[in-house]
């Protein structure tokens, strides 16, 4: 589902994001990225949704060779992954429900679809009530279920979460923890990038850590080693 | 199609809920289309200064009481064929007879004087108007020749020379100024737009990289910017025409009186409206939706 290949990405002489790093996800694997700040982790994301483009190797994302992606088939790309901020990245002048259809509105999903679609997908992340608040009215575990939401609208084969609880208290962790293993048990996959020690030790799922832009374990089952 | 009224909706939503945004960006729309205006009334108001002042001007031809009618018609042919003159009036010496009495009606001791005489001592004249004062040396000069020594008496160019070259200058000179204003206020209006819309666009950069990150092409992100240009010109343009229209409709009779002419400015705008609305309108839309499409172009680069 995702692979890279020898991958490096340099910013420039004094900045290395990534040395070398070669990883295998499948389809349905449910993977945690994890390392100390400045090790590459969000350098990664950027890569996998071509935010960033490689200086070397070779990427691919659900059958899409990204390695050098034009840039008018980036957009295509992002529809086909859900992507989910620490930073929610929501669109502030839009409420809720106009969130998450505007994921579907950019697809050219037609209205009758997404009237279908967006409040069931609220539904499952509860917050159907809140569907004509604005961003600003919202907690940051509500803004991040928001996230969720417009992330799972157009049913993405890989959700890609960046630091997904880094602005969350544990309760509201552990409730978007939640969410994500019943993502995963859909059959999606789910690469997770955090440096939360709790989150990666109850999952039990596969890790890779990241130490200095190199990959220095990479465990089926594995905990937060650093 | 779906994505294109999906550009309007949006475009509206935002001008709606950024309401104190669209209405600033409109109202500075307003008064820098307002300025340029303004400069159109006083290019109006200077030409109608200057036109005043150069009909002012006249050369008279004071032909002899002796020149027979042939003489006389071939310094006017001559004159025809001058495509600088504007008007050439002729007055057979019984006009100018009639005129100089008219003129004299209440001296009757120098209509006594031209009783007396018996005879007409009135040759016939000839006033000329050129488009512009500085013509007038050329037609004087063609006429200051030997061959017509004996039929013309006197030029009146010689005495107010001085002063058509004097009014020559400050004519051009204040055409320059004018011109001058309005490259300078079209400068300073284009610098106002493109900060303001530039200013808009800055605040609305998180959002632009958003929708880029949700998988939005470049052009449904930029469709609803082009649209409120659109709309952010046809309001401004359709308040600033009105009241142009109100503040011509205002001046006109005071514009009146100087001179001597009703309705100097809303006869140019009515006239020159489909010209100056058009050129207005082209000139902010295309300005609007290139400092949009340019200030947006950093922030869609992720």
């Amino acid at each position: 589902m995702i692979s890279l290949r020898n991958v490096t990405k340099i910013y420039n002489r004094d900045s290395v994001g990534l040395k070398q790093v070669t990883i295998q996800i499948l389809a349905g694997e449910f993977v945690c990225i994890v390392g100390q700040s400045g090790t590459g982790k969000t350098t990664l994301v950027k890569l996998l949704i071509a935010e960033e483009r490689p200086t070397d190797g070779h990427i691919e994302v659900g059958g899409w060779n990204i390695t050098k992606i034009c840039y008018n088939d980036i957009p295509f790309l992002r529809r086909q992954i859900g992507v989910i901020f620490q930073d929610f990245k929501l669109l502030s002048r839009k409420t809720v429900q106009e969130n998450v259809a505007f994921a579907l509105q950019v697809a050219g999903e037609a209205q009758t679809r997404i009237r279908d679609v967006v409040p069931r997908v609220l539904d499952i992340v509860g917050l159907w009530h809140k569907k004509n608040s604005y961003p600003d009215q919202l907690s940051g575990g509500e803004q991040q279920r928001v996230v969720i939401a417009r992330s799972l609208v157009h049913r993405p084969k890989i959700l890609v979460a960046d630091e997904p609880t880094g602005n969350l208290d544990s309760i509201n962790t552990q409730e978007i923890m939640q969410i994500f293993k019943k993502i995963n048990e859909f059959g999606t996959t789910i690469v997770l990038v955090t440096h939360n020690r709790e989150v990666v030790n109850q999952l039990r799922k596969r890790v890779i850590t990241l130490h200095d832009g190199r990959i220095i374990s990479d465990q089926a089952v594995g905990k937060y080693r650093l | 199609m779906i994505s294109f009224f999906r550009v309007i909706q949006f475009a509206l939503q935002d001008i709606v809920r950024n309401l104190s945004l669209s209405l600033m960006t409109i109202l500075i729309l307003i008064v820098m289309l307002l300025s340029v205006n303004t400069l159109f009334i006083i290019r109006v108001l200077t030409f109608e200064a200057t036109q005043t002042v150069k009909n002012r001007i006249d050369v008279s031809v004071y032909f002899t009481p002796t020149a027979t009618d042939e003489q006389i018609q071939t310094v006017r042919s001559l004159l025809n064929s001058f495509p600088e003159i504007n008007t050439a009036e002729y007055f057979d010496r019984g006009q100018v007879l009639e005129q100089f009495r008219t003129t004299h009606v209440d001296n009757k001791g120098i209509l006594q004087s031209l009783d007396e005489l018996g005879e007409n001592p009135f040759g016939s004249t000839l006033i000329l108007k050129t488009r512009e004062p500085e013509d007038y040396k050329k037609i004087i000069q063609s006429l200051s020749v030997p061959e017509y020594s004996d039929i013309i008496e006197t030029k009146t160019f010689a005495d107010s020379e001085r002063a058509i070259n004097r009014i020559t200058i400050i004519t051009r000179q204040v055409e320059r100024a004018s011109v001058f204003l309005t490259i300078f206020f079209v400068l300073v209006a284009f610098l106002i737009i493109f900060n303001t819309i530039r200013v808009a666009i800055y605040t609305q950069r998180r959002e632009i990289s958003i929708k880029r990150l949700v998988g939005a092409t470049n052009w449904f992100i930029r469709g609803p910017y082009i649209v409120e240009a659109i709309l952010f010109t046809i309001f401004s343009m359709a308040i600033t025409s009105l009241l142009v229209f109100f503040v011509a409709k205002l001046l006109d009779p005071f514009v009146s009186v100087v001179f001597e002419k009703s309705n100097i400015l809303t006869t140019y705008f009515i006239s020159n409206i489909l010209l100056l609305l058009s050129a207005q309108f082209v000139a902010v839309l295309v300005l609007t939706i290139a400092t949009s499409l340019l200030a947006m172009r950093r922030h869609l680069k992720v």
